[in-house]
Parts: C-alpha cells; structure tokens; sequence
C-alpha cells in the first residue's frame, strides 16, 4: 500500500454480469477516487445463492476499467477502405461530431424507409454473452425498440457456440430456454460434456461444490477431462459427438433391461403424452369431433379422449381404433379400427436396438460402463417418492442429465436433448425437485415468470408461439438477414428469436446469397457492442470479409480489437465499474441462477468515466434526441424496455416522455418503480436508497422453481416422448421451402421426426468436410473441440494481463490439448509450437500434454487469434475458430452449428 | 492459545483462481506475483486419469524454515501462528525463499505494471515501494485480521477478518480458523475429515490442512505421494530451479570454501616455514570477494549490517559473524605474521566455511543442499580446494620436494575424504528422492566428484608426489572439479521442492486415489 495517506475511501456496489451465469453482487473499493480492489458483496450472503460472491472474471473489472489500452475518445474512421491489412486511421472527434454522424446516417435510414430493398430492417445490432451486454448498456434497448426493425442476426457466436438445441426444444418441452439439475437436492447427475465449474458461474460452482459435500455422483461424459470432469466422480472419456448413441442406450436399458414398473408410469400416463394413440401415418389417431388425441383407457377397454376423466391410459400394446388423422396442412385421414399403439409404445420399439453394446461401438465406450451409468439413474430416481415444498406435496427425483457446448447444439443435438428430456420423463424427474429444471424462458412470454409462460396449447401441451408453416400463414421472408422465420419454426418471434436463428447464415449469406431468398443487403448502419465476431465466430476471414464490406459500423468500443478495426465510429462508453443501471436479480435466470429471492441490484459507479467515455444511457437518450425519437423512447423506458416499468399498480413514475431525462433521472425513476414493485406499492425509494443498500428483494417461491404444480393445476402434458407436432411441422416446411423452390434445406428438414433416430454423426461431418473441400480425411487425424474456462467465457477480457496470468495456472489455456500418445507418434514434446490445420484454416500454437484427453482428440480452450486487440494479440494462443468452416451441411434443422472439426497437427520446428 | 490455520477442501475446490485473484486485488501483488494460487494436477494413465486442484501459499508453517534461517528477524511468526515479514528489515537476501519448501516467498527487485509502460492508477497508488528488493508472502491478511480482532470479529467466520482468498472462494472450498479452538469451524472440519498436509515428512508443520474424504473415522495413514520422475503435463507443479540465488552466491561458497581452506592451510603451513603472505592474502581476497559478490545479489544491499541479526538461528547471520574474525584477525596476520593471529583467523575461517555448509544444509527448499551429508561435503571440498590452491602455488614458487610431498599426500587425503563425502552425500540423495533434475546436474560431468572421477585426480596426484608439475596439475583438477560441484550445486542443481499432493481428493460419491510427487526419482 501506499504510504501516503489516502484522502477518501469508500465502497460502491455493483453487480457482475460478464457472463451467462449471472448476475452476481460485488463491491468495489475505491481510493482517492480510484477503484482499485473488487471484493464480494457479503451483505448478500443471505439472498444470493452463492453468498454474494463473485468469480475471478469480475477481479478483472480493475484492469479493465484502469487499462491504458482504453480508447477515450470518440473516434472516426478516415480511410475509407476497409479490411484486416487496411489502416482505419481514426482520428480523436468530438461526441457532437459522432453522434450528428450517426444520427445523419440513422436519419437517413429512417427517411429511406425502415427496411431495405430485400426487406431487411436498415439497421442491425450485434450484442455478445448470451444477452447480458443488455445489463451494461442501459437505455439503449429502449432506443432500440424507439427506432422499429433492428437486424439482429449478425451473431457472434450463438448458434454455434451456444446450447442451442437446449434453448429451442428445452423451451418447447419444459420452458427451459437453460436447462440444469436441481442441484440443491439431486443425487446422481449424468453430465454430457457439460462444463459447469468453467461456465455455470459462482452459483453453479457454490451448488455443486454444495451437492459434492453431501456425496452426490456425477458422471463426466467427455472426450477430455475438463474442469468439470476433475469434480465428478467418474469420468467417462467418450468419443466427440457420439453422446446420442450412449444416451439412447441408457433409454435402451430403461425400456428394456428393467422392469417397467421401475418407471415412473403414473408421470408417464398423466403428464406425458406416451398414451397418445398413434395413427398408421404417424400422426395422432383423434377424436373425429373435438380433434383430442385419443388414448386406450384400460378400464373402458376403448379409445377416449386424452382429457376425458377417470382413465387408466394404455402405455403398451395394440389396439383396433377408429378415428381422424391429421397430418401436414390439414389433410386428413380417417381411419376405421385401425391398428395402433400408444407413443409410448413406438418408444420402446423405436430404442430397442440401441443397446448398450451397439452404442459401446460407436463411443469407444465399454457397454458395462454404459448399462451401470443406466442402472444408476434408475436406482438414484427414488420412484413414488414425495417431498414438501413450500407446502406443496410434489415428487422427489434426484437425477440429472445435464448436456454441454457442442452435444447440445449442431446436428446430434435435437437427439441429446430430446433423450435427456425423455429420461426424465421415464422416471418423472422432469421440473419435479431434484431432477432436471429449466431456469429460464427466453422465447416464450413472459420471459421473466416460467410459470405465466405456462399457456394451455393444442392436445394438453403447453402452447409454443413456433413461426408458422401452414400455406398462407408461412413467411417466406424474414425481419432478419439469416431467414429464422423462413426456416426456423421453433426459433419462434420473440425479441431473442434473432438471436437464435441460424446466425452463421446471416454470415455465409453475405458471401454469397442462398437461392430463392430477398437478396443479402448490408445493413446501412450497423451497431456492435461487447462482441468480437471477427474472432468469435467461425470461418473468421469470411466474417471479417463480410464486416469490411458493411457501408456504416458503428462501435462501442472499449480497446481497439479485431471487429472495431472495421468500423466508422467507435463510441468509448463508460464501463461495468463507470456506468449507473438497475437490474432485476434473482427469480429464477439462467443456468443456477435459481434464487429464493428476487428483486433488484444496482450497478453504481465506482469511477469516474476515464477520458471522454460516457454513460450509455447518455449516449442512447443522445441518440433518441437527434433522430426525433425521445417520446418513443421515455415511452419505452416506462414501459419497461430498459429492464423495470415505471409504473403499476398504485404507483406511476413515468418519466415525461417530452424531453430528454440525465441519467440519474432515469435510473431514479427506475429504482423508485422497482422498490414500489418489490412493495406491492407502499414504498417508492429511489436511487439513494440503492446507492446505500447496492440491491433490493423480496422472497421468491422455491417452489416456482419447479414447473410441475403449474403443469398439474393447468391438467397439462409435457410433449414427449413423440413428437407429432414436429413432425407436421417439418412437412409443412419442406412444402412451403419446395414450393418456392428452396431445395438446399431438405437435409434439415429430415431432422423433424417423431422420435430421432441415430445418425451418424461423426460421418456426417467427415462426408462434409471431404466433399466441400475436396480432401481426404485421413489427412486431418484429430477431432479439434473446444471449452469453456471460467478466466475467459463471454468476458470479453482476453486483453486483460491479469486474466491471462491466473488463467495460466488452469492447464490448457494457452495452447493446443493432446495425449502424449499421440503426440509421441507425431515426434510432439511438451511446448513445441505447431500448426493445427483444418481443410478451412490453421492456426498455430504451443502443445500442451495432458493424459486427459483421448489420443484421437484435441482441443483449444476459448477464443483467441486475437490480431488486434491489446495484449491479446501477443499470446500467441491457438482458437478454433479459424478452423471451423460455416457450412450448410454441418447445420442442424434449428440453425446451428459445433464447435467441432477434423485437423492435422504439424510440427513447426521452432522449439520454446 | 490460539493457531490460524487455513483448510482447503479438495472435493470442493475447483481450480477457479478466485481466491488467486482475490489476493492479488487485496494485497496488489505485482504481475506474475501470486502468494495464493491452486495448482492443478493430474494422475494416471489415460483412460484412468484424475485431476485435482490444490490451493497454495504460505503454509505459515509450526516451524518455519524461512524464520530460523532469515539472518534479520525480519521474518517472525506471532503467537497466533501467522508468520510475517518486516519489510524495513529484510534485506532481500532470499535466503528465506530457498528454505521454503512451498515456493512460497518472493522477491520483486523493480516495480511492474500490468501493461507494461506507464502504470495504471491503481498500481500507482498502490504501489509499495517498501516490497522491492525484500521478501514477500502471503500474509494470511494480517492486517484485516488484526482489524477484524480489534472489532470483535471472528477470523474465518466474518469476512471483516478473514483472509481475501476465504472471503471470495465461490466454491466455499477454503476455510480459515483457529485451530486451538476445538469448537472452531476449522478443528470440526479436521474433525470430520480425512486430511494430509503437503510435504508432511519435511517436519515443518504447514499451517494449511487438506481435506480429501469424509470418514476420519476410517482413517489410515497415509502413504507418502509416489514419485513420478517424468509425468506427462505437470511441469508447472514438478520441481523448478531456484532462481534467487545465482553465480554471486556460487561464487560466495566457491571462494569462501576455496579461501578460508587455502588460509588455513597457509597458517598451518606458517606453523613450519616463514608465513606466505600472499597466500593469506590471496585466501582473504578470495573471502572477501565471495561476499562481495553476495552482496551485489540481495535486495537491499546497503542495510546489510542488518544480516548480524539473527545469530540465534540464522547461518547466514553465524556466517557474517564468522566473516568478521576471519578479516580481523587474517588483516593481523598479514601484518604481525604468526599463530597468534593466524589462529584465530584460521578457526575463525573453519567456521566461516561450516556455517555456509551448514546454511546450505538449512535450506529445506532445495532438496539437494538440504541432504545432511551436504555439511561434510562443503567443509572437506573447501579444504580440499585450499590445500590444492596451496599446492598449485608452492609449485610455482619452487618449494622444495619434501614440503611439496608434505602438500601433496594432505591433498591426496583430502581428495579421498572429498569423494567418500560425495558418495555418501549422492548416495543418501538418491536413497531417499530428490528432484530429477537435480541428480541429473549432479550426475553431469562438471559437477561430478565420484570415485571414479576422483582416482583419476588422485592418480595425478600421486604422480605429482614426484614431479611438482604435475602436482600442480593436480591441484589445478581438484580445484576444477570442485568448484564445478559447487557452481553446479547452487546454480544447476538446486530444483526446489515442488509441490506435491498426498492423496486425490474423493469428488462427491467418488473415491480418493493416490496422489503424486511429480518430478522426483529416487535412483
């Protein structure tokens, strides 16, 4: 410390929200008006599920806010050419000279008309970390929804970086945009690759820490012995991408290695849609006049309506039925005592050939090791059993499969989540305590209430808003660049919907269009924000292309990095510890953001803004004010847009929608709203009070973390394990696409089945990447993977120094993960640097030898090749990045894509 | 009474570096510097593999070899057990961090920033210029702690009084407490649960317990970590060359060994023929010249008188004391030849070389100087040296035959006595394990004195029993040889202790395995 004794010291609270995982409450020490010590929030202890604390990320909030790499002032592009070898030239301008900039080139655009030639809104926004740049940019959302159509499709890296299939099909089956056991009470987690002490934030790593103490098991299936691997109790080093074939082969071994009453059959028949009676085409086999599905009710001995009371539904046999089926655009078929079985009775046929011994094959996993995993799970889901909470009698099943980065998203993806899901229903573990939970609902409404986002749908199924594909009804474009409504149904139309479609499209299409599809405009101004897709995403030269050919970028820009080298303008806005905001905490968020409280936290600033950086809620009220937008926009901030409504019932602190507000005003206002929400009304404190107490919450029920008491008190059925309503679906699709001549998706489109069957995956990829790029396979030995780390995932901080330091003592960070077996056959030592090579890319780096890890894999841990960015660029760390081409072929029937491809290792010569 | 103890639960802990990072906020460490940080290991073979974090530090041991050695008492260790450095006192002479057999201390001899340049606000204004060029370490948070203590607060239980790396571990691995209070959350941890502590067999009573299974209950003793000479990916935690003491403190233990030899043999030999002065001369030079050359090695150099500190237990201070005699009464020699002083200066040298013998010995941190037989080792190679210096110049003066022989048959004793000390000190090395790089060095060329090497000097050597050129010869390969011992034992040998775990932890319903002890070999 230093000597001289200090002249003011005091703390400010604030939140951290750099990744998914958050948010979590912190304090920050400042001296002499200088931030210099992050500590946790301990007055949160007892609200928090991980007693206020904060993970090593937010320890990097100092260098980040002190960094002399910052850019200070606003700055403006003066070479016109733009591109990786180009120097942009910027020069220092005034905030008046960039914001008339951008306000000429929005005005423009808004005069032109909203959306382009193609159909495509004018303006485009791209926002990293899985939506949490919305809890650092304050209004700017209700600029957003002021100005109309945005484009959101340019991603930077979900879809092909995120758990995809989980958000589409967990949202679809159980309002589960993030999917995660019950960890507080499970006993026997099945983890599929997924990374839960890197990537599930302090509440994940306190919960499992928690659940370990008391002995829970949790099987680490994955082709390297992650982070999480090393906490489990068994780690099962699997083949990449073959984790559907061990998963069918537990549904294998609970269908048909133990007695079925080992089941939970009452979940199965009540909540479930395994009695549904499936006609000879595929399709529910109905009720000619309510159009119900019917079930075999074993008491009557016929066929009744699913809803009708009093049943004893059939699971199994076959039954002579009469009734109506309904398939793709309405046709119909009637059928007259036609021989049909219950979909639960399909399933047991349909994974009857999964063996644990057909799948040991093709995991390279033994099949004994496969049947106990399975038998396991049957002995740990503690069937018939009960427990109170919040004095609700519900069941208790304490078993969890949870799915990771690349085994839940890409082509396998729909079959993982699909079976996960199915297991839980099996032993009705589904949304039950102790078993496997959504957290969060992110396409459905309301997002912020998994139980409201309950609504009743078709045939005792929760409704799902999917795009449509009936004749008439299908859009044949979309509001966005990458197609989401055109080809994406379960990508739905929320505001996050863009985020999910098929985002590498929107890149690929830049480069060359896709047929029968509104021509691939660029975006007249397109804003970017804590997000690096140059690096982040895949195919990194064409995304670079793609961003250097944009006419208009604009940057909020923090150092100088790989994709606001392209831009027009970069904006330096106040950072985490420099801007002011309120947020909503607790409820029940993302991945163990499940909480027992709920309420709000303020993000405080701990410093002065450094240099010309501004606040953005400045900037976006700016923004509104030079394009004529301010009443939209104090209409939208009380409304809600920037995270809290300004007014309810018995309260209105809406703002007045005339006049620009400073930002203290708005987030007053806010925090006034927020405790008069959290206080049904009575109390109405503002800013101050947030500033002394940092957060504000009331109790949240533990109970609403569990979907089941909603799904009983609406008499509603999870839709597994058949998956007609995809099915119909699907066929519309292909109909729609065909009729306008689209053909290139038809591969897509095979993936909607009632039930998915094995593919081979591994082949799939290998078939891809010979024919595109003319290779023999042979040549590119290696399955390249990547992770996530705890240092690095969603922060945006490769170019911090302390980042990088501690993420050294966590093996693997800095180059390229390989067996010493097989590094002795290609002559590798420790540290030697070599050049990993894909048919698309290289990339090179140091060898890291390890024995976790198969001999056939390797892998890279986060997202580096940094060529721009301060200090991140001299690391010299490998990314897959690079490697990892965008390819219609390697993307699912929801859009995305894996972080997976084949590589060749070759030695460069040059020794550490 | 009260001891502060740090408990860090390995199935709990997941290798985040929260904690690491939580102090280097709280404490503003330097770049590169990390008095906490979890190290991450891996054992077996795949597909058998498991990996384990182990969090790290100073162990604020019972016993610290860092406070018996510290020539300054700038290292203390309090009645609570937390054991701290006054940074006004040390002298940055790094004695302390080759004891410790945690790699523990460090010293930053010029301020760092982050980014390199100019430094940011905060390192500015947290910069400590009292921290360069001296020891540091975890402090345990001291200072909160005393802050805490002194508002009624409870160490380990109110994060106003527990260390930063307690306070922020997100998994709720660590714990910190007093383990004299058998009710404390600490002594109910150990209580409850199966533990070791690292480097147990050292006898310096780490202060930070790991817990590895539930059912102390079952407990069994532990086996000591097996070795694992080369393991695959476990350098950052296998043994690493010390790099606080270089070629200047070689250089203090070749001249001091070599000159305090030579002086003695001087004055034994002044005892029978009118004294060499420029022996004596050349053997206090050489003294005088070692230290010189440590003194532009340490920290601070000029608050050296502060090395006189510590004479209790510290060596290094015995070394300096030694010094003084030894250039007192040696400056008397050469001015006033004769017993009378060239005894005491003689003695005074003897000593001299077995306290550096003996400070080597002290410094648990580096296996292969803390190995007994190093003490013998060191007093026989410098006198050893001295008598071979002593005989390389009667050559060259042209002393007659029977002096010579007088000469020679001591060097051919000593060079007998040199390499039984060798053997015996390799032999036990190997016995008990030591670093592999460190018996590799050892086993070099260079720095070998085996028998087999050694009978080819004592063959010289007996041959120059009747040709004083040769003798000479002799003497110039004794030298030789054991200055490159002693050269390639400071410098190319001394791999510290590394780290080791005992046991793998038991992940929840998992099972505990054995542990590792990477970058060891016994022969």
């Amino acid at each position: 410390m230093s000597t001289s004794a200090p002249t003011t010291r005091k703390s400010v609270s604030s939140y951290c929200y750099q990744c998914v995982a958050g948010p979590d409450l912190l304090k920050v020490d400042i001296q002499d008006g200088i931030p210099y010590q992050i500590r946790p929030n301990a007055s949160a202890a007892d609200i928090h599920p991980a007693a206020g604390k904060v993970c090593v990320k937010a320890f990097g909030l100092i260098q980040k806010t002190n960094n002399p790499n910052r850019i200070q002032t606003p700055m403006m592009r003066t070479n016109p050419k733009k591109g990786r070898n180009q120097d942009p030239g910027f020069k220092p301008v005034s905030w008046d000279a960039a914001l008339d900039a951008i306000s000429k080139k929005l005005n423009k655009a808004r005069a032109d008309g909203l959306k382009d030639e193609s159909g495509f809104p004018r303006v485009a926004a791209s926002f990293g970390g899985g939506g949490t740049p919305t809890v650092y940019m304050g209004t700017f959302p209700a600029f957003l929804s002021a100005w109309g159509p945005v484009d959101m499709s340019f991603g930077s890296g979900q879809g092909v970086k995120c758990y995809h299939s989980e958000h589409l099909y967990g949202e679809l089956w159980h309002r589960a945009f993030t999917v995660s056991p019950d960890t507080p009470l499970v006993e026997l987690i099945l983890s599929f690759g997924a990374n839960v002490e890197a990537s599930g934030g302090v509440c994940g790593v306190k919960r499992h820490a928690d659940a370990r103490d008391r002995g829970v098991k949790r099987i680490q299936v994955e082709p390297h012995l992650s982070v999480t691997g090393a906490c489990s109790a068994q780690w099962v080093p699997i083949k990449p991408k073959t984790d559907p074939a061990f998963m069918f082969a537990l549904l294998h071994v609970l269908l048909h290695e133990i007695p079925r009453d080992r089941l939970d059959i009452a979940f199965l028949k009540r909540r479930t849609s395994s009695p549904y009676l499936v006609a000879p085409n595929g399709f529910y086999l109905r009720d000619p006049d309510s159009l119900k599905p019917l079930i075999w009710d074993l008491k009557t001995a016929r066929a009744v309506a699913y809803d009708t009371a009093d049943t004893d539904p059939a699971l199994e046999g076959e039954f002579a039925v009469s009734g109506l089926e309904t398939g793709p655009d309405d046709v119909e078929w009637t059928h007259k005592d036609a021989p049909v079985r219950p979909a639960f009775a399909h399933l047991v046929a349909h994974v009857e050939p999964y063996t644990p011994e057909w799948a040991s094959a093709i995991c390279d996993v033994k099949s004994a090791i496969i049947r106990d995993t399975g038998m396991q799970y049957i002995d740990h889901a503690h069937v018939g059993e009960t427990i109170e909470v919040d004095g609700q009698v519900m069941p208790f099943r304490p078993v969890a499969i949870s799915l990771g980065k690349t085994v839940c998203n890409g082509w396998g993806g729909y079959e993982c989540v699909w079976a996960r899901t199915l297991m839980a229903c099996l032993i009705g573990g589904l949304e039950v305590p102790g078993g496997t939970l959504g957290t969060t609902v992110r396409l459905n409404r309301p997002a912020d209430n998994r139980w409201s986002s309950v609504v009743p749908g078709p045939d005792g199924f929760m409704n799902y808003p999917m795009n449509p594909t009936k004749k008439g009804e299908w859009h044949s474009s979309s509001s966005s660049r990458h197609a989401h409504q055109t080809l994406v149904p379960l990508a739905a139309n929320s505001p996050w919907s863009q985020a999910l479609g098929p985002t590498h499209l929107a890149w690929m299409m830049q480069k060359q269009g896709f047929d029968h599809l509104p021509k691939p405009t660029q975006p007249d101004v397109w804003f970017v924000y804590r997000t690096n897709p140059v690096i982040s995403f895949w195919d990194t030269d064409v995304v670079a292309d793609a961003i250097a050919n944009f006419p208009f970028t604009v940057c909020f820009a923090y150092t100088m990095d790989e994709t606001n080298h392209m831009a027009d303008i970069l904006l330096p806005e106040c950072t985490d510890l420099e801007g002011l905001q309120l947020i909503r905490i607790g409820g029940s968020k993302y991945v163990e953001q499940f909480w027992d409280h709920q309420g709000f936290a303020l993000r405080d600033p701990a410093s002065a803004p450094m240099g010309e950086a501004r606040d953005f809620t400045w900037i976006a009220t700016e923004l509104a004010r030079r394009t004529d937008l301010l009443e939209k926009y104090n209409t939208a901030i009380n409304k809600g847009a920037a995270g809290i409504r300004l007014f309810g019932k018995g309260y209105d602190f809406s703002l007045p929608v005339d006049k620009p507000h400073s930002v203290e005003e708005i987030w007053d206002h806010s925090c006034r709203a927020a405790s008069a929400e959290l206080t049904d009304g009575a109390q109405s404190q503002g800013l101050e009070y947030y500033r002394e107490h940092g957060f504000r919450t009331k109790p949240f029920p533990r109970a609403q973390w569990y979907l089941y008491p909603e799904m009983v008190r609406q008499d509603l059925r999870f839709e597994l394990p058949y998956q007609e309503r995809l099915l119909r679906i699907g066929q519309e699709l292909g109909a729609r696409l065909h009729e306008q001549g689209i053909t290139w998706w038809d591969r897509q489109l095979k993936e909607y089945e009632a039930m998915p069957h094995w593919q081979d995956l591994q082949g799939l990829w290998e078939d891809a990447l010979e024919k595109r790029y003319d290779v023999k396979i042979g040549d590119y030995p290696f399955w390249l993977l990547s992770a996530r780390s705890m240092q690095y995932s969603w922060g945006g901080n490769a170019g911090l120094q302390m980042i990088h330091e501690v993420a050294a003592n966590v093996a693997g960070h800095g180059g390229v993960l390989m067996n010493p077996a097989a590094a002795k056959t290609l002559g590798l030592v420790e540290g030697e640097r070599v050049e990993i090579a894909s048919p698309t890319g290289t990339t090179t780096g140091a060898v890291i030898l390890r024995n976790g890890i198969r001999p056939d894999t390797l892998l890279m841990i986060g997202q580096f090749d940094h060529w721009k960015t301060p200090f991140a660029k001299d690391l010299k760390t490998p990314s897959m990045n690079a490697l990892t081409p965008m390819m219609l072929e390697l993307t699912d029937s929801t859009g995305s894509g894996a972080d997976l491809v084949r590589v060749a290792v070759n030695k460069l010569g040059a020794r550490p | 009474m009260t001891r502060y103890v740090i408990v860090a639960d390995l199935n709990r802990c997941v290798g985040c570096q929260t904690c690491t990072s939580a102090c280097k906020h709280a404490n503003a460490t330097a770049p590169g510097i990390q008095w906490r940080k979890v190290l991450d290991f891996e054992v077996g073979d795949f597909p058998d593999v498991s990996r384990a974090f182990l969090p790290v530090g100073c162990m604020h041991c019972d016993d610290p070899p860092c406070l018996d050695v510290c020539p300054t008492t700038a290292t203390r260790k309090r009645a609570d057990g937390i054991v701290t450095i006054d940074y006004d006192v040390c002298i940055g002479c790094a004695y302390c961090a080759v004891a410790c057999p945690y790699q523990a201390r460090f010293r930053v001899d010029e301020p760092a920033v982050a980014f390199g340049g100019k430094a940011m606000r905060h390192e500015d204004l947290l910069e400590d210029p009292a921290r360069i060029g001296v020891a540091q370490k975890c402090t345990m948070c001291v200072d909160l702690i005393d802050a805490g203590l002194s508002q009624g607060l409870t160490p380990g239980v109110d994060p106003g009084a527990t260390p930063a790396c307690v306070s922020s571990c997100i998994a709720g691995a660590l714990h910190m407490g007093d383990l004299d209070d058998p009710n404390s959350n600490v002594s109910k941890l150990l209580r409850e649960n199966r533990h070791f502590r690292m480097h147990e067999d050292l006898g310096t009573g780490p202060g930070i317990y790991y817990l590895y299974d539930k059912g102390i209950g079952d407990h069994t003793a532990i086996e000591p970590a097996p070795m694992v000479a080369d393991p695959v990916g476990l350098a950052a935690v296998s043994p690493k060359l010390q790099t606080n003491w270089d070629w200047r403190a070689a250089a203090n233990f070749i001249l001091g060994g070599a000159g305090t030899g030579l002086f003695a043999t001087t004055v034994i030999a002044g005892l029978f023929e009118p004294v060499h002065w420029w022996a004596a001369f050349l053997a206090l030079a050489m003294v005088g010249t070692g230290l010189f050359c440590v003194w532009l090695e340490i920290g601070r150099p000029w608050r050296f008188l502060n090395v006189l500190r510590n004479p209790g237990t510290s060596w290094m201070t015995r070394e300096a004391m030694a010094a003084a005699p030894f250039f007192g009464f040696g400056a008397l020699y050469l001015l006033w030849p004769g017993w009378m002083a060239g005894v005491p200066a003689a003695v005074s040298g003897l000593a001299f070389v077995y306290c550096q013998a003996r400070i080597l010995r002290a410094a648990k941190g580096i296996p292969a100087w803390r190995q007994p037989g190093i003490a013998t080792l060191v007093v026989i190679t410098g006198l050893t040296e001295g008598v071979a210096l002593f005989g390389v110049m009667a050559v060259l003066m042209g002393f007659e035959f029977m002096e010579l022989a007088i000469v020679g048959s001591g060097l051919m004793v000593l060079i007998a006595l040199r390499a039984l000390a060798w053997q015996t000190y390799r032999g036990a090395l190997g016995t008990a394990g030591a670093p592999v790089g460190a018996l590799n060095a050892l086993d070099q060329g260079r720095a070998n004195l085996s028998a087999r090497v050694q009978a080819v000097v004592l063959g010289v050597a007996i041959i120059g029993l009747f040709n004083p050129p040769v003798l000479a010869l002799a003497g110039v390969l004794v030298v030789v040889t054991g200055w490159g011992f002693k050269h390639t034992l400071i410098t190319r040998a001394a791999f510290n202790q590394g780290y080791a775990i005992t046991r793998m932890p038991a992940r929840g319903a998992g099972v505990s395995a054995p542990g590792i002890k990477p970058g060891w070999a016994t022969e």
